[in-house]
């Protein structure tokens, strides 16, 4: 019988487990959100689990007072509360004294399609880089989540990491080593158009640049994994080769993803076209999967393949 | 009363005596600070430092035994400074140079600051650094305690009933609150503005063991903090009813002093009246 497809979030908790049973100063707090992975820690590792309670505001001060009598934390909530709710917390108690917490959010984008848009975590990106200090990291597929899982117990910092809440298709396949310190990997190479995106978009991206294949459209596609601090020189090196840029992301357009990219291009005085694609600025309270969603805020695969083409034809005329 | 006891009551009041003044030249100096906030705190700070009841190494800021203390009310942060350096962990020089650029003290503290656990001036967070300090210390078997001195405005900050509730129920009995009870806040008297009620019900109901008392009675003070460990397992709370500006007459219990700077005529008149200590046990 075959087993589904390991969650983000099983994944990362239980890499972080195998040291926790080695390494009593690992914590891991939840403000109520679970994880199966999370009921084995729990059982197994009480001293080293703690409910905070449905307050996130307390579990990020505590977060911090954890490590600064040594103890490697982790917090763990639905990505928009974990964000959110405790902004405030996340800065004057973690982020203005350098503690070196792991913020975990689950079910970034609209992941929680069925619950509406308390539970959408669409304006993370763009919050979360202004704090100083803070890495901030979306690993698409296992391996990535796996390796950043080990990165977060070798050499504990101030990060957020941003989980889907789906399991996700392998995306690395043993290489992810070799990209993961330049924050950006290119995933698919093509000299037209290049699809700069993270997380459950990323895959859609995937999907639209090998059906833009077909009608003879060169589409690349760049995983941005770690937004902040954002890469070096990779980045640069690998958009000489294109056109034009399309940025995709689950997430409104003021300052998230896109908004970094174009900070990047701006600081280094390269002149890319960008066409930026997010959510349109409204909240959407419609029923739907989040295929329908994706439809409705216009970031379905149609949608997309139907923007890279009009940007590739732009593209191709001011040539 | 001992001769011990007797005389370790009188090194209490004149602390206090002695603190008021440092203050008072530290802000006339400096042209800045929050005094009224300091002066309704000071007989709790000096119990804490020297009545016996904080463990610290005196020279040695960073002790491992030690407890830790964040006075939460940030504003009131600076009436540490004077004490910090009497236990020698920074040179008393510093206290002229407050608020200067020169200085490493600051309007609110900060841990670049020996003595200082936490940054402080946003209201409501130490409480729950406290809880994350006193969990480990329960969790490692460690003696270490944690202090946090609030402003009973600051109780208006909803984080710190998130971490009320916690702390009870983690039976955190190595973590003490003692809320400022001086009834002001910037605007005017709390009960005014959002009426705060019975403070001592409100902890209690949070399954803190629950002390009320005089704020400025060393005596009353001392009895609250010898409950220390010995409250069932429940953490502790100290509710210190205060003055604020004790020991100004035009000070006293006046919202619009709160970070107000005196004129010269007005630092002088405070000179005066502190020749009489405002302190009596």
């Amino acid at each position: 019988m075959a087993t589904a497809p390991a969650l983000q979030r099983d994944i990362l908790i239980d890499t972080i487990f195998e040291a926790a049973k080695a390494d009593r100063n690992v914590y891991f707090v939840t403000a109520d959100l679970g994880a199966q992975a999370l009921d084995r820690f729990r059982a197994e590792l009480p001293d080293q689990f703690i409910h905070s309670g449905i307050s996130e505001q307390h579990m990020m001060d505590m977060a911090a007072g954890l490590a600064m009598v040594g103890k490697k934390v982790y917090t763990y909530a639905m990505a928009c509360f974990a964000t959110a709710r405790c902004y405030e917390q996340t800065k004057c108690a973690v982020a203005l004294h350098r503690q070196p917490v792991t913020l975990i959010g689950v079910g970034v984008g609209m992941g929680y399609d069925d619950a509406g848009p308390t539970h959408y975590t669409t304006e993370d990106m763009a919050a979360m880089r202004a704090l100083a200090g803070i890495e901030i990291w979306t690993p698409s597929d296992v391996e990535s989540t796996i390796a950043l899982g080990k990165l977060t117990l070798e050499t504990p910092a101030f990060r957020y990491i941003r989980l889907e809440r789906p399991a996700l298709p392998d995306l690395y396949h043993g290489r992810f080593s070799e990209v993961m310190s330049d924050g950006v990997a290119e995933l698919k190479r093509g000299t037209d158009i290049c699809l700069i995106s993270c997380g459950y978009m990323l895959h859609k991206s995937l999907e639209v640049a090998a059906k833009l294949e077909a009608e003879g459209l060169s589409v690349g596609v760049v995983d941005l994994f770690r937004l902040k601090p954002i890469a070096g020189d990779a980045l640069a090196r690998i958009l000489s080769s294109y056109k034009a840029v399309v940025t995709i992301e689950e997430h409104f357009l003021y300052g998230g993803m896109g908004s970094a990219v174009l900070e990047y291009l701006a600081d280094r005085n390269l002149h890319i076209r960008v066409k930026r694609v997010g959510m349109p600025d409204r909240y959407y309270f419609e029923n739907g999967t989040r295929a329908q969603l994706l439809r409705l805020t216009g970031l379905d695969v149609e949608s997309l393949m139907n923007t890279v083409r009009s940007v590739a034809a732009q593209s191709q005329t001011q040539a | 009363m001992t001769d011990i006891q007797l005389e370790q009551r009188q090194l209490l009041l004149d602390k206090s005596q002695w603190l008021r003044r440092e203050l008072l030249e530290m802000v006339a100096r400096s042209k800045k600070g929050h005094l009224p906030s300091s002066y309704s705190c000071t007989e709790i700070l000096i119990s804490l430092y020297y009545g016996g009841v904080l463990r610290y190494e005196r020279g040695n800021p960073t002790s491992a035994g030690r407890d830790r203390v964040v006075v939460s009310k940030g504003h009131a942060g600076m009436a540490a400074y004077p004490i910090l350096a009497d236990l020698g962990y920074y040179s008393a020089e510093e206290l002229n140079r407050f608020c200067k650029a020169d200085g490493i003290l600051r309007m609110y503290p900060d841990p670049s600051i020996p003595g200082i656990e936490s940054s402080s001036g946003s209201l409501g967070h130490a409480l729950g650094l406290a809880a994350g300090w006193s969990l480990a210390a329960k969790r490692d078997n460690l003696p270490n305690r944690a202090f946090i001195l609030l402003g009973d405005g600051e109780l208006y900050e909803g984080s710190i009933w998130e971490t009320a509730m916690f702390a009870a129920h983690q039976r955190l009995d190595n973590l003490v609150a003692v809320v400022d009870r001086n009834g002001l806040c910037i605007m005017g008297e709390t009960e005014k503005l959002v009426e705060l009620g019975s403070v001592e019900d409100k902890w209690r109901a949070f399954g803190w063991h629950t002390v009320s008392v005089n704020g400025h009675s060393y005596a009353e003070l001392l009895t609250a903090f010898s409950l220390i460990g010995k409250t069932d397992g429940k953490p502790l709370a100290v509710i210190a009813n205060t003055v604020k500006g004790k020991g100004i007459s035009f000070m006293e219990h006046k919202s619009g002093w709160h970070n107000k700077i005196p004129t010269e005529a007005q630092f002088d008149q405070m000179r005066q009246e502190l020749l009489v200590n405002p302190i009596h046990s």
